[in-house]
């Protein structure tokens, strides 16, 4: 253990943001005064994004889009987990579903717009729809394994103890297939918010996608790649949220792991 | 004295599709309330099969054992079994204070008296003040304190002990080797050791039970009459100590070349 203190965590900062800021710098010198249409100066993707983007107007594009995207990706963390456990608990259920579940899996969400639109309409659900159909494989996949490989002496443990129904799920299965399950939950997040704005790209009145094509369509570049950025900066920021959670409920898990690397 | 527990002419066959494999063949032994008795026996003998029959975590293949009167059909709540592997009998997902409460949230108490059972299993395995830490920061000797901790708060009238001390150092072994005497003095439990360690059923037991090879039987029920107040020093230099030991050894010995008592 060379690295203590506060030293570390900033030295390791610096080096993530290295790059970042080498590449931004040098976009930023490139574009510099650059006359080409589609590929303005960076300035003014930054000035076009502090006016649009960053404007109460944005709300009416940003909020539905959000929205969206959470109660898409809950319902299918729910959904996931819910179908996934039984399936990963039991291996006639699981030699009967697998080869299915995988089919589905494979299957191209967008695809699906389409055939939702012309099921569901143009509206929320369809784009809801669409972001569960996306998420849920992920979260349910994973859940299976995790379930179909929790400790064969720790459901000893559970059984001679009597543990069963509701204590059993919440004490034993929940928290031993949780590193498994939050596996899949880190895939859904970027499939969520991959579907989020494809699905308002085809049939849709706002959100983030509905505008990216808009500004598009009327070639209004800067805009465009502002909105581009805008996404970008969404993306990380749920990631970060979704990490300090992850480092919240699986923190035994890392503790864990560093434990039986020291050993 | 009606037994506290009894194995009946247990016989335990594994079967699938593609072979059988007869693991016991015919086991009957009984413990009186408040005995401690070891199982001893080469290795392969079907001793863990045997504790999870006794413990209603496998049902017998025929026979049956009756604990005070009831015959086990599933796992009862008057016993507790501590495993082999302390490193996977315990939640990592829990500190040590949530792991050995988490079996009393199912027998209804009230909080005060569940925190009390806590707390003083936890001082009996001398592991008190460390009600916060994760298993996964413990030694291995201190892991298994906590699932015997577990065990001994759950008040059960009969503790099944695996193999628990097969994975620890020497020093710790004999250190929980005088947990076990002191906590079986203290609680008056009944108590069923399985080992495959010669000097540990010895020391250990007030009688021990040699099993013979797969299939198992029981070979001979030896009583260990060496004075009750054991200390490893003294007890493991008596001349005593060392007879049965030697005995029980040859036993084994012979349970390795194949013999059986005539009839099994």
């Amino acid at each position: 253990m060379s690295d203590t203190g506060p030293i570390r965590p900033i030295r390791s900062l610096t080096i993530m943001l290295t790059l970042p800021a080498a590449l931004v710098t040098t976009w930023w010198f490139i574009s510099a005064g650059s006359q080409n249409f589609y590929f303005p100066p960076l300035q003014t993707i930054l000035q076009t994004f502090l006016k649009v983007w960053l404007s109460p107007e944005a709300l009416q594009n940003v909020i539905p889009s959000i929205n969206r995207f959470f109660v898409g990706y809950l319902a299918a963390a729910l959904l996931g987990l819910t179908v996934g456990i039984p399936i990963g608990a039991s291996r006639h259920v699981r030699n009967l579903l697998e080869p299915m579940l995988e089919f589905f899996r494979a299957i191209p969400p967008p695809v699906l717009i389409p055939m939702l639109i012309l099921f569901t309409g143009v509206g929320d659900e369809m784009k809801t729809l669409v972001i569960v159909f996306g998420c849920i494989w992920p979260v349910l996949l994973n859940t299976v394994a995790g379930v179909r490989a929790l400790d064969e002496v720790l459901a000893e443990v559970v059984l001679s103890y009597r543990l069963s129904g509701f204590a059993r799920l919440w004490y034993f299965v929940l928290p031993g297939a949780s590193p498994q399950i939050f596996t899949g939950l880190r895939q859904s997040l970027s499939i969520g918010i991959i579907l989020m704005v494809v699905s308002e790209m085809f049939a849709a009145s706002n959100g983030i996608g509905f505008a990216l094509v808009q500004y598009q369509r009327t070639f209004a570049i800067p805009e465009m790649w502002a909105g581009v950025i805008f996404l970008g900066i969404i993306g990380i920021m749920l990631s970060l949220i979704f990490r300090a959670f992850e480092a919240w409920i699986l923190g035994w898990y890392h503790g864990l792991r560093r434990s039986q690397r020291e050993n | 004295m009606p037994a506290m527990l009894e194995v009946r002419r247990l016989r335990k066959v594994y079967e699938d599709a593609s072979r059988t494999v007869e693991a016991i063949r015919d086991i009957s032994f009984s413990l009186a309330q408040g005995e401690l008795v070891c199982i001893v026996g080469p290795s392969g003998a079907g001793k863990t099969t045997l504790l999870k029959c006794i413990a209603g975590l496998l049902a017998p293949s025929s026979g049956s054992v009756i604990l005070e009167g009831q015959t086990v059909a599933g796992p009862p709540p008057a016993m507790a079994v501590v495993f082999q592997e302390y490193s996977r009998s315990l939640f990592p997902w829990m500190t040590v204070h949530d792991n050995v409460a988490l079996p009393l949230k199912h027998k209804k108490m009230k909080v005060t008296r569940r925190e009390e059972l806590v707390r003083n299993a936890l001082s009996a395995v001398d592991l008190a003040g460390l009600d916060t830490a994760y298993p996964w920061q413990l030694s291995g000797g201190m892991q298994q304190r906590v699932a015997i901790a577990r065990a001994v708060a759950y008040e059960p009238h009969v503790l099944l002990m695996d193999e628990p001390f097969a994975a620890v150092d020497a020093q710790t072994r004999a250190d929980l080797e005088d947990l076990i005497r002191l906590l079986w003095h203290r609680l008056r439990m009944t108590v069923l050791f399985v080992t495959h360690d010669i000097d540990e059923s010895v020391y250990l037991g007030q009688r021990v039970l040699v099993m013979s090879h797969a299939p198992a039987v029981v070979m001979e029920d030896v009583s260990i009459d060496l004075p009750d107040d054991r200390t490893q020093l003294e007890t493991r230099s008596m001349v005593r100590f060392g007879e049965l030991r030697k005995h029980i050894y040859s036993q084994i010995q012979r349970a390795k070349q194949g013999w059986r008592p005539p009839g099994m």
